[in-house]
C-alpha cells in the first residue's frame, strides 16, 4: 500500500473526525473565555444528535435538523448558565448534572428512534477543480459533508472577534477580571450567558454533525465520551481558535491512525495514544511559565458578584 | 460497653443479612417475576437490545409472566442490583446477561439459595444458578462462505471488539468460511477494545477500507460498520440486530439472535416445577442454529439479501469434498447439515492449523463446547493483531 493510500485516509479521517471535536472546542473556548467552565458538552452534543436526527428523520430536511440541534443545545446550555452565573453555583457540578441530563433525557425521548436508518442525511460534497488535484484533492476536498466546511471557516472567524474586536475584548476582559470589567460598564451577566449559549449552539451543532453526517442514526450513548476530548482540547488549545482547530484535526488524525498501525503496534497502545497525546501537551501547558503566558483565563470557574473580591 | 455494642450491631447484621437471605422459594404454576439485568442501554440496538426484544416476546406470550429490568449495569454492579431485584422487586429468577456479571451472580446464587438465577455466556453454575448462550460461530463461518466468494480484492475484513476467545471463536469460524469458499484470501482484523464504540468502529473500518478491503464482518453493538462499508459501496454481515435496512444494497446476510427461544424454554420449565432452585447445577443451554437460537439474515426471515443470490449462484467454488459448486449451494448445504437435527458438519472440523502452523484440532475431530469457549488462537489466512496469541 503505498504512501498515497496513507495520506489520503490520514487527511479525510482528520476532517471527518475532528469536525465535531472542533465544533465543541471552538464553542468551549468561548464560554471559558468568557469565565464559564462547562462540562456539560458531552449532555448539550448528545442532545443534539437527538434533537437532529428526529427532526431530519420526520421531515427529511438534515439542515433544519442542524438549526434544531443548535436551538436545542443553545436552550440546553441555559440551565448551566443559569445556574452558575445567576444563581452562582459552583460550575464543575453544574456542568458534570448537564452532561448526566443530557445522556439520560436523550436515551429516554430516544427510545423508539433506535434502530432507524437515515435516509435524508447531510450530503457528501465534493468540491470542482480542487477535488481533482491528485492526492490533496480526495484528501481534502471530497467525500466530506458542506458542515466540514463550514466548521473549518468558523475558526477564523472565532479567532478574529476574538483577538481583533472590542467583543473580543470585552470577553476576555470578563473571563480575566470582572470586577474591572463591569466598573468599566460591561454587563458580566449578559456575556457570559451569551457566551454559553454560544458554546451550547455549537456542541449542539457537533451532536448533529454525529447523528446526520459521520453515522446518520440514533443509538443511546452515541457520543462516547467526545464532549471530554472536548474539554481536554480546550485547554490543548490555550483558549484560541487557531490552536483548537490543530488540536481537534491532530487528535482526529492520531485517533485514525491508531487503527492502520494495529498490523505493526498493539492496539491496546494505540488506543491509548490519542490520550497520551492529550495530557503530554496539558502537562507542556500547565508549566510555570508558558502556564502565565498562554494560561486559563484568571477568572475560570469564579462566580462574579458586584462589590465582593 | 462498646465491645457489648459491637456484638449487638454484628447480631443484627447476621439477623438482617439471614431475614434477607430467606426470600422466599418460588411455587410453580403462580405468577413468575422475572428480573433482567443488562450491561448495555437496551437502546444499543445490539447485545442489550436483543435481550429487551425476547423480553418483550416473553411477556406477551406467558399472561403468568411480569418482568423488570435494570440497564446499563456496570459489570462489578451485579451484587448490588441482584440485591435490589430481589428483596425490593422480590423476583423468583434473575437473569444476568453479560459475562461480566458471572462473579457476582455466583455470589448472589450462595446468598440467595432459594432464587433462581440463569447467567450468560459464562461458565460457573451452582444449584441454583444456570448458564446459557446462543452462539453465533455457525453463522460467522455461513457469513465467511459468502465473504469469500464475493470479495473482489481478496482481501476481506473483520472489526472486532475485544480479543478474548469468543471473538476470537467468530472471527476465526468467519475466517474458515472465507478461506473454504477462496483459498487465496486474508482476512484482515481490527479490534476496536469496546463492546459498543461506534466512533472507533467507524475509523476502524475506514483504515480497513483504505488497506483495500471490500467485505465486512464485525462484532460491535450499532449498526456503524454497515453503514459505513454500504457508503463506499462495500459489501457488509450484519450482526446482532436486523440491519439489513441500514445498506439494503450491500448488506448480503448476518447474525440474528433468538433469545426468547431460550428463554421460553427455562422459564416454561420453572413454571411447570422442572426446574428449581436446587436442580440447575448442570443445566447449560448452549443453542445454535439446530435450536433456533440463531438465524442467519441481515433481516428476520431473509437469509440471503436477494440482490446477492444471483451473483452467489453465478460464483463457482472449486472445493475439495464437494467439487464444483455454486457459493450459493454451499451454503444452503452447510446450512442444512448445521440446522437439521442430527448436526453432520461444523465449521471448526479437523484438520485445522493455526496460523504458525501448529496442528489445532486433530483429522476427523470436532472441538469440544469448552475448548471452543477458551480458544485463543487465529486460524490460517487471519491477517492483523492477535492480543493473547499462543
Amino acid at each position: 500500500m503505498g504512501w498515497e493510500s496513507w495520506f489520503i485516509s490520514t487527511f479525510s479521517r482528520a476532517l471527518a473526525y475532528g469536525t465535531p471535536l472542533l465544533l465543541g472546542t471552538l464553542g468551549e473556548i468561548y464560554a471559558e473565555r468568557s469565565g464559564v467552565l462547562n462540562l456539560g458538552i458531552e449532555g448539550m452534543m448528545i442532545m443534539g444528535a437527538y434533537s437532529a436526527f428526529v427532526t431530519a428523520y420526520t421531515t427529511g430536511n438534515p439542515w433544519l435538523g442542524v438549526l434544531v440541534a443548535g436551538a436545542v443545545g443553545g436552550a440546553f446550555s441555559i440551565i448551566h448558565a443559569f445556574a452558575t452565573i445567576t444563581l452562582k453555583a459552583n460550575q464543575v457540578v453544574s456542568g458534570l448534572a448537564l452532561t448526566m441530563l443530557g445522556i439520560g433525557l436523550a436515551g429516554v425521548l430516544g427510545r423508539k428512534w433506535v434502530g432507524l436508518p437515515l435516509f435524508s442525511s447531510l450530503h457528501k460534497v465534493t468540491i470542482p477543480g480542487l477535488s481533482a488535484i491528485p492526492i490533496i484533492g480526495p484528501g481534502f476536498f471530497k467525500g466530506q459533508t458542506l458542515l466540514v466546511y463550514l466548521t473549518m471557516l468558523l475558526v477564523p472567524i472565532m479567532w478574529y472577534i476574538l483577538f481583533h474586536t472590542r467583543i473580543g475584548i470585552t470577553i476576555r476582559a470578563v473571563g480575566e477580571d470582572p470586577a474591572t470589567a463591569d466598573s468599566l460598564g460591561v454587563n458580566v451577566t449578559r456575556v457570559r450567558y451569551l457566551c454559553v449559549i454560544v458554546g451550547g449552539v455549537l456542541a449542539g451543532v457537533a451532536g448533529a454533525y454525529l447523528s446526520l453526517s459521520y453515522r446518520p442514526a440514533w443509538t443511546e450513548g452515541m457520543t462516547g465520551g467526545m464532549g471530554w476530548i472536548v474539554i481536554a482540547l480546550t485547554i490543548f488549545a490555550f483558549w484560541n481558535p487557531l490552536y483548537g482547530l490543530l488540536g481537534s484535526y491532530l487528535f482526529a488524525a492520531l485517533y485514525h491512525l491508531s487503527y492502520r498501525l494495529q498490523t505493526w503496534v498493539s492496539p491496546e497502545l494505540l488506543k491509548a495514544m490519542p490520550y497520551a497525546f492529550a495530557i503530554i501537551i496539558l502537562v507542556i501547558v500547565s508549566r510555570g511559565t508558558l502556564h502565565k503566558r498562554m494560561g486559563a483565563p484568571a477568572a475560570l470557574t469564579l462566580p462574579y458578584t458586584r462589590g465582593e473580591q | 460497653m462498646k465491645r457489648k455494642a459491637l456484638l449487638i450491631a454484628v447480631l443484627a447484621m447476621v439477623l438482617v443479612g439471614g431475614l434477607m437471605a430467606t426470600a422466599a422459594e418460588y411455587v410453580p404454576g403462580t405468577p413468575l417475576k422475572v428480573g433482567f439485568i443488562y450491561v448495555g442501554p437496551v437502546g444499543d440496538y445490539g447485545w442489550s437490545h436483543a435481550h429487551d426484544v425476547a423480553r418483550q416476546i416473553l411477556v406477551n406470550e406467558f399472561p403468568w409472566l411480569t418482568t423488570v429490568y435494570v440497564e446499563s449495569v456496570p459489570e462489578g454492579d451485579a451484587g448490588p442490583t441482584i440485591d435490589k431485584l430481589v428483596n425490593d422487586e422480590h423476583c423468583n429468577v434473575i437473569l444476568t446477561t453479560s459475562f461480566g456479571f458471572m462473579d457476582g451472580t455466583d455470589e448472589a446464587a450462595l446468598k440467595y439459595p432459594d432464587v433462581i438465577f440463569a447467567h450468560c455466556s459464562g461458565f460457573k453454575r451452582e444449584p441454583n444458578l444456570a448458564t446459557y448462550m446462543a452462539d453465533f460461530y455457525q453463522i460467522y463461518y455461513l457469513n465467511g462462505l459468502m465473504a469469500g466468494a464475493l470479495t473482489k480484492t481478496g482481501k476481506v475484513a473483520y472489526v472486532g471488539a475485544f480479543p478474548i476467545p469468543e471473538v476470537k471463536r467468530h472471527l476465526d469460524a468467519f475466517a474458515i468460511g472465507v478461506r473454504e469458499a477462496n483459498p487465496n484470501a486474508e482476512i484482515h482484523v481490527r479490534w476496536i477494545e469496546d463492546w459498543f464504540n461506534p466512533a472507533a468502529a467507524k475509523e476502524a473500518t475506514e483504515a480497513l477500507i483504505a488497506e483495500g478491503c471490500d467485505a465486512f464482518a464485525f462484532t460491535e453493538d450499532s449498526p456503524t460498520v454497515v453503514q459505513v462499508a454500504g457508503e463506499s459501496g462495500l459489501i457488509s454481515f450484519a450482526h446482532y440486530s436486523p440491519m439489513y435496512k441500514f445498506s439494503p444494497e450491500y448488506c448480503v446476510s448476518g447474525e440474528l439472535v433468538h433469545w426468547e427461544t431460550i428463554y421460553e424454554d427455562f422459564l416454561q420449565k420453572v413454571y411447570d416445577g422442572v426446574y428449581t432452585a436446587h436442580n440447575l447445577q448442570n443445566v447449560d443451554y448452549w443453542w445454535l442454529l439446530e435450536q433456533g437460537a440463531v438465524e442467519m439474515g441481515a433481516e428476520t426471515g431473509m437469509p440471503i439479501n436477494p440482490a446477492y443470490v444471483d451473483k452467489l449462484k453465478a460464483a463457482v467454488v472449486d472445493h475439495p469434498t464437494l467439487g464444483k459448486i455454486s457459493a450459493y449451494d454451499l451454503v444452503e448445504t452447510r446450512l442444512n447439515q448445521m440446522g437439521d437435527p442430527g448436526i453432520t458438519f461444523d465449521p471448526f472440523q479437523g484438520p485445522i492449523y493455526d496460523r504458525k502452523g501448529n496442528l489445532q484440532v486433530p483429522e476427523g475431530m470436532w472441538m469440544s463446547v469448552d475448548s471452543l469457549i477458551t480458544m485463543e488462537w487465529a486460524v490460517q489466512g487471519v491477517v492483523g493483531p492477535w492480543p493473547g496469541e499462543p
